[in-house]
């Protein structure tokens, strides 16, 4: 992940359920009305970078500013839902970056069984994609629901999938350039 | 970003590359020697086969000075056999037929650590062999195999020398069919890949062609790529693992060490 890279500028603005564990004074502007204060016990919605800093400031000497949640998208019941078929969930409505989120939620929690589970989604999520990457009407036939759930890595991959069997064509001679 | 193609190296590079192949012709015309920058190329006199770099070949070619002998696997017959064991055999189910022999192989000593890989090689290579004589194949002279570059050299001589070809047709069809199967292969080969991001295991590209490759690389490359960050945490705490485990197992062999020697 560089410095200039889009994908994880926009992981870092995903929302993560904090819970303040201090009342802290004029920092009402997070919760929507500005001047107040905030009490103790509350729970917002942060952006990535500023939960993890505030959780990690904590561990400098003073007590811990905001214990961090798991977010939505990789709740139990996602879990299950990708243990039970990881091929009918729509990761992009759960969020737009689901495996880069992932990828920093794990740096923070540790959850052996959530990499698990992450893995065997994104292989078999992989091979399907694959398929409808070489098959010329795989965006447009039946294919359609689950491109549409795509994360963005996963249309990565898929964009370089086609674009490589595309040219392939071109060079072939069996497809004309645009 | 800026840069516009993609990474990885395009369909019509590989396809250069591949011109360096030799192939065998029959020039119509005479032709002093030419001193090329590839090395020379032999006087070409009529009624005489000659091995020239497919390049020249195929402009020797367009201009009708010559015609190309297609290459002993560039025929229906070899094709099929090949796409059948593919296709249709269980021991082929994930791996690609071997490629051709390396022409020092059996000269030279095997260097000592590629020993293991060569017997599995030839193991797959001589089963190969087998299954190919029971189809009926008679190849006393040469196994038939596919070379490094055969998507590119079959597709360019069908394009310009479809009629120094036998049955093109069913070569055209042979070919395609072949690509086919061996990407699918390369494909379903995506379960073993977490184990290659974090060492380990691996699929076996033995005997994979150079665009065959070319096309899957940013697919492969991208699966290998995720599910190592998806990964990373559990590397991480193994490599921690492993770390402790080490430091405590030096501990325990300093031990043993010192106890040895009071012993004595």
């Amino acid at each position: 992940m560089s410095y200039y890279d889009i994908d994880s500028i926009l992981t870092d603005a995903q929302k993560l359920p904090c819970t303040f564990e201090l009342e802290v004074p004029g920092l009402g502007i997070l919760e929507g009305n500005a001047g107040e204060d905030i009490k103790a016990g509350t729970r917002i919605d942060l952006p990535l970078w500023l939960g993890e800093m505030l959780s990690i400031a904590a561990r400098i000497g003073t007590s811990r500013l905001v214990t961090l949640d798991m977010p939505e998208a990789l709740s139990e019941r996602v879990m299950n839902a990708l243990k039970a078929d990881p091929r009918t969930v729509d990761l992009r409505a759960l969020a737009p970056h689901f495996y880069h989120l992932s990828e920093r939620i794990l740096e923070i929690f540790e959850e052996e069984e959530m990499v698990d589970v992450l893995t065997d989604t994104f292989k078999r999520r992989a091979a399907e994609i694959a398929d409808h990457a070489h098959n010329s009407r795989g965006a447009v036939g039946d294919g359609v629901e689950f491109l549409r759930g795509l994360d963005e890595a996963e249309r990565q991959l898929f964009r370089a999938a086609h674009d490589r069997a595309k040219e392939m064509r071109i060079w072939a001679g069996e497809a004309k350039r645009k | 970003m800026a840069f516009p193609l993609p990474r990885g190296i395009t369909p019509s590079e590989i396809a250069f590359l591949a011109e360096m192949e030799t192939v065998t012709i029959v020039p119509r015309q005479r032709l002093e020697g030419l001193e090329l920058l590839g090395g020379p190329v032999e006087p070409l006199v009529p009624p005489r086969r000659a091995s020239l770099p497919l390049w020249l070949a195929l402009l020797l070619k367009r201009q009708r000075r010559a015609n190309i002998i297609p290459p002993s696997w560039l025929h229906p017959d070899p094709l099929g056999l090949i796409l059948e064991v593919e296709s249709q055999h269980q021991d082929y189910k994930n791996s690609f037929s071997p490629p051709p022999p390396l022409p020092a192989l059996g000269k030279k000593p095997i260097p000592e650590h590629n020993t293991h890989q060569m017997e599995i090689d030839t193991m797959l290579h001589r089963r190969f062999y087998l299954k190919i004589l029971q189809l009926g194949g008679d190849f006393t002279k040469e196994t038939p195999a596919l070379p490094f570059h055969w998507v590119e050299v079959g597709n360019m001589l069908l394009d310009a020398a479809s009629d120094d070809l036998v049955e093109p047709d069913q070569i055209r069809r042979l070919l395609k069919d072949l690509r086919e199967v061996r990407m699918s292969k390369m494909r379903s080969g995506v379960d073993v890949l977490d184990a290659a991001a974090t060492g380990g295991g691996g699929v076996a590209l033995t005997g994979v062609g150079a665009m065959e490759l070319g096309e899957e690389r940013g697919f492969v490359a991208g699966v290998v790529d995720n599910l190592r960050k998806i990964g990373a945490s559990k590397e991480q705490a193994r490599r921690e693992q492993l770390a402790d485990q080490r430091v405590n197992g030096e501990y325990s062999a300093t031990q043993d060490e010192e106890e040895d020697y009071m012993e004595f």
